[in-house]
């Protein structure tokens, strides 16, 4: 239930502030300084960045600081600042990144569609992902 | 009203004046729009105005105050609720508090209820607590202009107990206080069910959190009480005039269950009234209900960061080390530390409190079972002796005794009945929804096959609920008293029987006549999973009747499973029944799943069902599993029941026969071929047949 956020709860009192990353419900992943918590799991998140992955690549959207309900967060975790440099991921610039969820994005509609196709053959449909969590 | 005497001035009969005293009155109008919402209304002296107000009806007018304060979430709002807050406390001190009418009858009042004990008579001597209580209070409080000026942050959530008593003690007190039956009948039909529970939650959390401690002294107007509820009490009852208790229970905003996201809060209230035992696990050291796991890095690396820092500075002492990294710290990053320690303690007391449980598993399935494997595995790891034990400590999680309380609906003073207010504690029906049955004939074929599966739908699930009653027993068995385990069995065992008459289609005292019931649900993929789990509690009998009535349809059902191919999940459950299974029952079996005739004399001209099965993976592999069932037994048996020994050589002869005719391209892969179907068909054939047998099925594979 909500073990993830006691250690950052009492990390937040260590002298080098820890880098945190969040998974909201949309999809979004969101890294920043955690600065406040509370019972319902609602952020504070200080020089927040959004990073949009595809693929092995990623781009960083500088946002400032980020208030997230609590709703909306799926998890939340601390980064191990060693190790974030250590990974296989290239870093993009924003313009690429965007450009590259599109693509993404588009492709995995139109799979969406024939999916929805076969299944109507035949004779099941799945309900709109409206109201699902679905990203 | 002045606008009312005006519009009986010029009665509208009279038509010559009508329109001048329309006139008139559009003037007026303008005049009176002006008083109410324009520059006339705005009186510039409000603060005075306020005050007076706030003096003739003290507490009443905080009330309504907070009222539109408190609607709104209490974390946004908790600017609001400073500001009126030390608004309020710099109108209500009182030099002398004894004098405080209000709170001298509270104290009075109190006493014949408490108990013994050190930390309530020190609370209960009145005045010399309230006066510890009120000065770092009020200095800090008083002090600062709220909030758009931006205090540090350690102002801004002042300690609200001072500084001589720990938040831990004031838990203690709140706690004990609250043993036995604390509430004098006279002003227990004041707080409601709700109130109380926001106000114990509040306490609850070791803690009132800065917005509930402004909310709730709303109510007051003092938030020295605020911190012991009894004293709240008191001082409630006493003001609880039937107008202003209208009021004031508008104070507290209307969400029955304040944040909904803990659902232990009502129970917790309610617990910790009636449950005389304290809870040790609220006030532990700050890190002890971290994760053993989470707990050791976080050592690691308060260590880690320990020695940096002191190499950093070279000093020699923990403490000036300690306090020089402060400082760089707070220099690296100004923002750091944002949320002192008691705020982070309060967050994850409140994590705690949602994590008490009085059933985990039924609150907690996946967690609770996952760690009983993840033991398991290292148990079984540790039995072979290998490296050495690793740590598994797990959190241990407070648990609750389960205790029941009624809900009470609210209630307003002074009203006639009561509120039906629908609540997750009492739900309450909202729309008239009428089940309308169609006549017969409107039904057409689709509607009538429609509703049919529908029906078995239905079957299916209320079999799986029973399912999973009856394969939870065990778990309940261990944990029940002595006394109640026969009702326990009894109760399974009616469960058992309910199963089965609900896969076979109850009729009501008569043989079943048809399958058809069965053979629906044996249709649908989760029917298929469900008979393979219920088989197994099933007597032989009943075990064995499935069995039949599968084999009997089995063409049809391998036909609907072809999308689904779920029936091999029955293979094993099917095999286990078979060994239980006498032969003469083996041989019926044979005899429906071959759908051979019962004499040897009608050659049947092509046996589709037997082509069907054999065409299907889980045909094929059951009819091996009966072909070998039927030679193991018949290799023990002694011989004894001849009858059934010749039906069975008939069949199996009649059996081998169609299998030659069979061709082999059209034969499915079984899941596994007995071995012992050489030596069972070497009784019937002849050494050729033997030899294409052998080829078709494949019998021979790899070593003989």
């Amino acid at each position: 239930q909500c073990f993830i956020f006691s250690i950052t709860v009492n990390a937040n009192l260590t002298s080098l502030p820890e880098k945190h990353l969040v998974l909201l419900r949309d999809g979004r992943t969101l890294i920043g300084y955690l600065r406040s918590i509370d019972q319902f799991a609602n952020l504070v998140l200080h020089q927040t960045v959004e990073r949009i992955h595809v693929g092995k690549k990623y781009g960083d959207i500088p946002r400032g600081i980020f208030v997230v309900r609590g709703e909306n967060v799926v998890l939340l975790g601390e980064i191990d600042l060693e190790k974030e440099s250590d990974t296989p991921l290239q870093q993009v610039s924003i313009e690429e990144i965007l450009e590259e969820q599109r693509v993404e994005q588009q492709a995995k509609q139109e799979s969406e569609k024939l999916k929805v196709q076969a299944l109507k053959e035949r004779g099941l449909s799945i309900p709109r992902a409206d109201t699902l969590d679905e990203y | 009203m002045f606008r009312n005497q005006s519009l009986e001035d010029c009665p509208l009969d009279e038509d010559e004046d009508a329109f001048q005293t329309l006139g008139e009155e559009d003037e007026d109008i303008n005049q009176f729009n002006d008083d109410t919402f324009g520059a006339g209304a705005i009186d510039d002296d409000w603060q005075e105005a306020h005050e007076r107000l706030a003096e003739l009806e003290d507490k009443p007018a905080t009330a309504r105050e907070l009222e539109d304060g408190a609607v709104s979430d209490e974390m946004e709002l908790l600017g609001h609720h400073e500001e009126n807050l030390a608004e309020r406390l710099s109108k209500l001190v009182i030099e002398n508090e004894l004098e405080d009418p209000a709170i001298m009858q509270a104290v009075q009042t109190q006493p014949p209820m408490q108990q013994s004990g050190g930390l309530n008579s020190s609370i209960w001597d009145g005045s010399a607590v309230l006066r510890r209580f009120r000065g770092p209070l009020l200095t800090q409080i008083l002090c600062p202009k709220p909030v758009h000026i931006r205090a540090p942050m350690q102002q801004r959530y002042p300690s609200p107990y001072g500084e001589r008593m720990s938040p831990n003690q004031l838990c203690n007190v709140s706690n004990s206080s609250l043993l036995g039956h604390p509430f004098p009948p006279s002003v227990t039909p004041v707080f409601t069910h709700l109130q109380r529970a926001q106000l114990l939650g509040g306490a609850q959390a070791g803690r009132m959190s800065p917005s509930q401690f402004a909310r709730v002294s709303g109510l007051v107007g003092s938030p020295l009480t605020s911190m012991n509820p009894k004293l709240l009490q008191g001082r409630v009852g006493q003001m609880m005039a039937p107008a202003s208790g209208f009021r004031a229970f508008f104070g507290a905003p209307p969400p029955p269950a304040p944040p909904s996201s803990q659902q232990q809060h009502p129970p917790c209230p309610g617990s910790h009234l009636q449950n005389l035992r304290p809870h040790p696990q609220m006030f532990r050291p700050d890190t002890t209900h971290l994760h053993p796991q989470h707990r050791r890095l976080l050592h690691q690396r308060q260590q880690q960061n320990r020695n940096q820092h002191r190499s950093l500075n070279g000093s020699a002492g923990d403490r000036a080390g300690h306090r020089s990294s402060h400082q760089e710290q707070l220099r690296k990053d100004p923002y750091a530390n944002l949320m002192l320690q008691r705020e982070k303690d309060w967050v994850s007391k409140i994590q705690m409190m949602q994590l008490q449980s009085t059933d985990p598993y039924l609150d907690d399935f996946y967690y609770q079972n996952y760690f009983q494997k993840l033991e398991k595995v290292s148990a079984a790891e540790e039995m072979h002796g290998d490296g050495p034990k690793k740590e598994r400590t797990k959190l241990i999680t407070p648990q609750v005794a389960k205790l029941e309380h009624a809900y009470k609906p609210v209630q307003f003073e002074g009203s006639l009945g009561k509120l039906t207010v629908s609540s997750v504690n009492n739900p309450r029906k909202m729309i008239d929804a009428v089940v309308t049955s169609r006549s017969e004939d409107d039904e057409t074929k689709e509607k009538q096959v429609r509703d049919k599966r529908r029906q078995t739908l239905v079957t299916i699930e209320k079999t799986y609920s029973l399912l999973l009653d009856v394969e939870d027993y065990e778990r309940r068995y261990l944990l029940s008293l002595e006394g109640e385990r026969p009702a326990l069995m009894e109760e399974r065992k009616q469960k058992i029987c309910d199963m089965y008459d609900n896969l076979r289609g109850k009729t009501p005292g008569q043989e079943r006549p048809s399958d058809d019931h069965f053979v629906q649900i044996m249709c649908i993929r989760k029917g298929k999973r469900m008979v393979a789990r219920i088989l197994p509690f099933l007597s032989t009998e009943q075990a064995a009747d499935i069995l039949m009535a599968t084999a009997r349809n089995l063409p049809f059902l391998i036909k609907k499973d072809a999308q689904d191919e779920v029936l091999l999940c029955l293979l094993r459950p099917f095999s286990l029944v078979l060994y239980h299974l006498p032969l003469g029952t083996v041989t019926s079996l044979l005899q429906q799943l071959a759908n051979l005739p019962q004499s040897a004399t009608v050659p049947a001209p092509a046996n589709l069902h037997l082509t069907a099965v054999l065409q299907n993976k889980f045909g094929l592999s059951l009819l091996y599993l009966v072909l070998s069932r039927g030679e193991e037994l018949q290799n023990s048996s002694a011989a004894m029941e001849l009858m059934q020994d010749n039906q069975w050589t008939e069949l199996m002869s009649m059996a081998t026969r169609e299998l030659l005719r069979i061709p082999e391209a059209a034969l499915a892969k079984p899941v596994s071929t007995p071995s012992n179907l050489l030596s069972l068909f070497s009784r019937y054939v002849d050494q050729q047949k033997l030899n294409v047998l052998e080829t078709k099925l494949q019998l021979v594979q790899g070593i003989r």
